[in-house]
């Protein structure tokens, strides 16, 4: 691209011709893309505040009144707590997502470490096949692997969500891979000649320099499994192992929805995201960056 | 290099540990060992069926020293048609005894062999079957072999509107007995200004309507023959049964209908189309006045059995029963049978029957029921309707989930796309057989 | 040599849990799964082995497979079209360089993306209600009467494609990540060309983006595949079988008719059309000139 003749038959001409109508048409563009960014935004903004002023309504107002609510039902909320086993199923998930976070940060990283700092023979090509295990849809596993699990006698328990983690994920072995290689190999030459193991490297200088990838793997594990909703509806069975995905879900499915307590378990359910969201905000936009940039 | 090794053996010591210690969470979970006292029972409601099913267990833990109950809450419908209890049961730790609302999915799981009969159980507690009503027997057995027991059942019924009756001059001493006098009332009490619908009539699809079954069943098809295991669909009171439905579907376009019903108005909302007024007749099961009743009490309105076209089923119902079963490596199965026998006892049944206004599986009416007898409209309507011929369970087959769903895609092609329903039919029948030949 | 060995062994041992969860839960389900798409298998009784007559019934006799398969397609071709030509637009707004509080914008456009799917399909619902739902009554405030989305056959994809738009936010981050590295230098020696925003848009920005695109393609495509709450949860497959995704379609026939051969003869075709559009895909781009 660089190199187009095009770009470099530059004329000066030209240059001086546009000069005088460029600050205008400038300003004139500025204002359009920002008429253009704030109706996107708006677009993008108002389904999120009508999920919030939705789980506020009294159940009438909830389809008749497509605005913001006259009298704030903040009952919504203490029903959702105390109707729906709210507290149960947030104790499963947490205990669901913690085990994603915990196994997939514990094998990603020595994963992603043999896939980067040691040199070894076919490596690359085994690389691919990791690559390639990022492209299978779900369900081309889905039911052998609940075969297996139902051999195993695990369904309806939580180890097929909780076992599969400690074995690596791709996507963030990818991720971490990408980080591992950008770090200098005379940090780890160095360690080498102070006798330190491969696994000593692994865990007192390649870690600690890690932080803000492990951070944004921490991140995606947490959500990936906060809403996952079809890996719980096919294991689990019993109602007190439900996680919130599938509680509500299966709320919503029987003959009496009520739906300003659905949606106040939702901005429930939203709400701790958020707020990791916010405290965290740079991890997330880095660690997504990072995933579209090609090596 | 030895670090590596000793962390890896630590990871999968921790895990092979952590592993153990939910297998050993799950074997309390599952049937607490063989025989005894304790069995494991499996529900599919929430809500207030939930508490009084939970009454019901707390009433048999009192009459039965020693049992112990652990119940859990499977949803949509004990676990049945999502492969929950399939996998419970291959996996080699099943409930003992499961109770669901979907009789016919849990009829093919019998003819798939997955269920324990019954029959010796009930010949050791001395369960005499000739006290049920006839039109629950071809549910309870198949080929000879009982395997599912009904606890009680709900009909469907059409609900009317009096005042909207009055007001377009219908009489609602005299609801509406054939299809015609359904199309001729409906079409009086629907109201259309400037191409805007007000109300509707009647929306043949709406509420039980929507059931797979109800319409074919009332128009007089079999769906299936068990005798020579024959999917029946392709069949002229079918093809009549969805015509008709597209009669509605050609005057009121379909898509305006849904956008006109659609809310949040499930039966249990006082935003159901027929409490806001949307629509004048609907199809609902005995439950519904119950709903009415708590959420829009003044309606007024009355029941009647279903219409009939010529040729068709008379006061016919499908019959929404809540069956008990025993899966099978169920560890339990005595205890099972117990609580099974336990639930059509008289005062727990009478308890059912005076909340849910469901109806008994037994001919002779329980003197517990505390109905109204007299002026009870709804109660002589329902005793009607489920002791007439015309009441039956359509699809006892290992295909009728398949075909419940089958048979909806096809009303909607037939309603949405005016297609003609003889060669869909034809072809879903087909596609039926095929699977259905594969069950021995 | 004993280094070579020694980093061998290393290697493999760093990346043994992955080797064990790759032999244990992807090759062992998949040529499993392999074989059980050669049989009749319902979960209770022992397979029984039918050869290719599932994929026979699945290519040749079953229009909802049919059906199934041209609904995700849809969403792939249309619906993916759609969603990449916004979520470039809106990034390369967001690139612009005369735009204050950008990041601002950027929080914006990503929050929909962490409302969990359950939570997101519940929503929507209400959003989309033809009746009194928020889209409906402001195409109400102009006169326009808004369709029955999720109740009808015609709009329930294009309400779904609404749907995945709103949560696109990961792939605006990461178009705008690919939009800041291109260098400056490009644009101003396109600009001294004469060339307007249109041209350099088509001849610098969509060239220098292709890498990026390719990746949001193709987990858009795997994303598509897998779609499955949303359709579950909202419409069931309908109306008229219009939102029965592949997906949807392959659990039903999985875990609702316990049609577990069946099932898994969809699920290789799946993997084989997955690969074929991926191979697709990277040719195509090569064709175009990326050469990363």
């Amino acid at each position: 691209m660089e190199n187009s003749p095009a770009l470099e038959k530059t004329s000066i001409n030209v240059v001086q011709r546009k000069l005088g109508s460029t600050k205008k048409t400038r300003r004139y563009q500025t204002a359009v893309v920002y008429v253009i960014l704030i109706l996107f935004s708006l677009a993008f903004i108002i389904p999120f505040l009508w999920l919030v002023s939705g789980s506020l309504k009294s159940s009438s107002e909830l389809f008749t009144n497509p605005g913001i609510p006259k009298v704030f039902h903040w009952q919504n909320y203490t029903q959702a707590f105390s109707e729906f086993p709210f507290f149960l199923y947030l104790k499963n998930t947490l205990f669901i997502t913690s085990m994603n976070i915990i196994g997939s940060v514990i094998s990603c990283t020595l994963i992603a470490y043999g896939f980067s700092r040691i040199e070894w023979k076919g490596r690359d090509a085994v690389f691919v096949l990791v690559l390639v295990t990022m492209l299978l849809p779900f369900q081309v596993t889905m039911i052998p692997l609940f075969m297996l699990f139902q051999k195993l006698g695990w369904i309806g328990t939580f180890l097929p969500l909780t076992v599969t983690p400690f074995f690596g994920n791709p996507f963030f072995i990818f991720l971490l891979r990408q980080f591992f290689i950008s770090i200098p190999k005379e940090l780890s030459e160095a360690a080498k000649l102070d006798g330190a193991s491969e696994f000593r490297i692994y865990w007192n200088v390649i870690l600690p320099l890690s932080k803000p990838v492990i951070m944004t793997v921490i991140i995606f594990a947490f959500l990936a499994s906060w809403g996952d909703f079809i890996g719980p509806l096919v294991f689990l069975n019993d109602n007190s192992l439900y996680t919130l995905s599938l509680g509500i879900q299966q709320i919503m499915s029987v003959n009496d929805p009520r739906w300003p307590l659905l949606l106040a378990v939702g901005v429930s359910m939203t709400l701790p995201v958020l707020i990791i969201f916010f405290v965290l905000q740079k991890y997330f936009i880095q660690g997504i960056a990072l995933s579209g940039i090609k090596e | 290099m030895k670090k590596a090794f000793s962390l890896l053996l630590m990871m999968l010591l921790v895990v092979s540990l952590f592993l153990t210690g939910c297998s050993g969470n799950k074997a309390s979970n599952g049937a607490s060992g063989g025989g005894g006292k304790n069995f494991t029972y499996w529900y599919p409601w929430g809500g207030d069926s939930e508490k009084w099913d939970k009454w019901r267990m707390a009433e048999f833990e009192k009459d039965n020293k020693g049992y112990k109950i652990k119940a859990t809450y499977v949803p949509p419908d004990g676990g049945i048609s999502n492969g929950k209890l399939l996998a419970s049961i291959t996996g080699g730790n099943p409930p003992d005894v499961v109770i669901s609302n979907e009789y016919a999915t849990a009829y093919s799981l019998a003819v798939q062999g997955a269920l324990t009969p019954l029959d010796d159980l009930l010949k050791k507690n001395k369960f005499d079957d000739s006290g049920v009503l006839e039109s629950f027997k071809p549910l309870m057995k198949y080929k000879d072999k009982t395997y599912l027991f009904p606890q009680d059942s709900n009909v469907n019924l059409l609900y009317y509107n009096v005042k909207m009756f009055k007001e377009a001059g219908l009489d609602p001493d005299n609801p509406p007995k054939t299809i015609e006098e359904l199309d001729a009332a409906a079409e009086k009490l629907t109201k259309v200004n400037n191409n805007k619908i007000d109300r509707l009539g009647f929306i043949p699809w709406l509420d039980a309507g929507d059931e797979s079954y109800l319409w074919g069943w009332v128009f007089g098809a079999n769906f299936y023959d068990p005798e020579k295991n024959k999917v029946e669909l392709n069949d002229p009171k079918l093809q009549a049964a969805y015509k008709w439905m597209d009669t509605y579907a050609v005057k009121y376009n379909p898509e305006k209908i849904k956008t006109f019903t659609s809310g949040f108005g499930g039966a249990f909302s006082p935003d159901h189309p027929f409490f806001t007024g949307k629509v004048a007749m609907t199809l609902n099961g005995n439950w519904f006045a119950n709903a009415i009743k708590i959420y829009s009490p003044n309606t007024e309105y009355r029941v009647a059995p279903i219409p009939t076209p010529e040729g068709g089923r008379e006061k016919a119902t499908t019959l929404g029963t809540n069956v008990f079963m025993i899966p099978k490596g169920a560890k339990n199965p005595d205890a099972a049978m117990k609580f099974i026998l336990a639930g059509v006892q008289p005062k727990v049944l009478a308890d059912n029957i005076n909340t849910w206004r469901s109806i008994s599986i037994f001919k002779e009416p329980s003197d517990a029921i505390k109905w109204d007898k007299e002026n009870d409209q709804v109660y002589q309507v329902v005793r009607e309707v489920s002791s007439s011929p015309g009441a039956g369970h359509p699809a006892l087959t290992s295909v009728s989930k398949e075909m419940s769903n089958e048979l909806k895609l096809l009303r909607d092609s037939v309603i949405y796309n005016h297609k003609d329903p003889a060669p869909l039919l034809k072809a879903a029948e087909d596609k039926l057989q095929k699977q259905a030949d594969k069950t021995k | 040599m004993l280094a070579k060995r020694r980093n061998l062994l290393n290697g493999l041992l760093f990346i043994s849990p992955w080797v064990i969860g790759f032999l244990v839960f992807t090759t062992y389900p998949l040529l499993s799964s392999l074989y059980y798409s050669l049989t009749e298998y319902n979960a209770i009784s022992e397979p029984i082995f039918v050869g290719l007559q599932n994929y026979k019934e699945l290519l040749f006799q079953d229009d909802l497979f049919i059906k199934g398969l041209s609904n995700t397609l849809y969403m792939v071709f249309v619906g993916l079209t759609i969603t990449t030509v916004t979520t470039i637009f809106i990034a390369v707004l967001l690139n612009y360089k005369h735009i204050k509080g950008m990041s601002f914008f950027r929080v914006i456009f990503f929050l929909p993306t962490l409302v969990p799917l359950v939570i997101l399909s519940i929503l929507w619902i209400w959003i989309l209600q033809p009746d009194s739902g928020v889209v409906n009554s402001f195409l109400g405030l102009f006169g326009i009467e808004g369709p029955g989305w999720f109740s009808s056959p015609t709009w329930a994809k294009p309400a779904f494609i609404l749907m995945a738009i709103w949560g696109s936010g990961g792939m605006i981050i990461i178009y705008l990540a690919g939009l800041q590295g291109i260098s400056d230098s490009l644009y101003e020696a396109a600009r001294i060309d004469g060339a307007n925003s249109f041209q350099q848009f088509f001849h610098i920005t969509l060239p220098m983006l292709k890498p990026v695109i390719l990746y949001n393609v193709i987990t858009g495509i795997i994303g598509v595949f897998q779609a499955f709450a949303e359709a579950f949860i909202i419409t069931q497959g309908g109306p008229d079988g219009s939102t029965t995704f592949y997906s949807l379609y392959l659990y039903q026939n999985a875990f609702q008719y316990s049609k577990m051969g069946y099932a898994s003869a969809m699920a290789w075709i799946l993997l084989v059309i997955a690969l074929i559009i991926m191979f697709a895909l990277f040719k195509l781009s090569k064709k175009w000139g990326y050469n990363g």
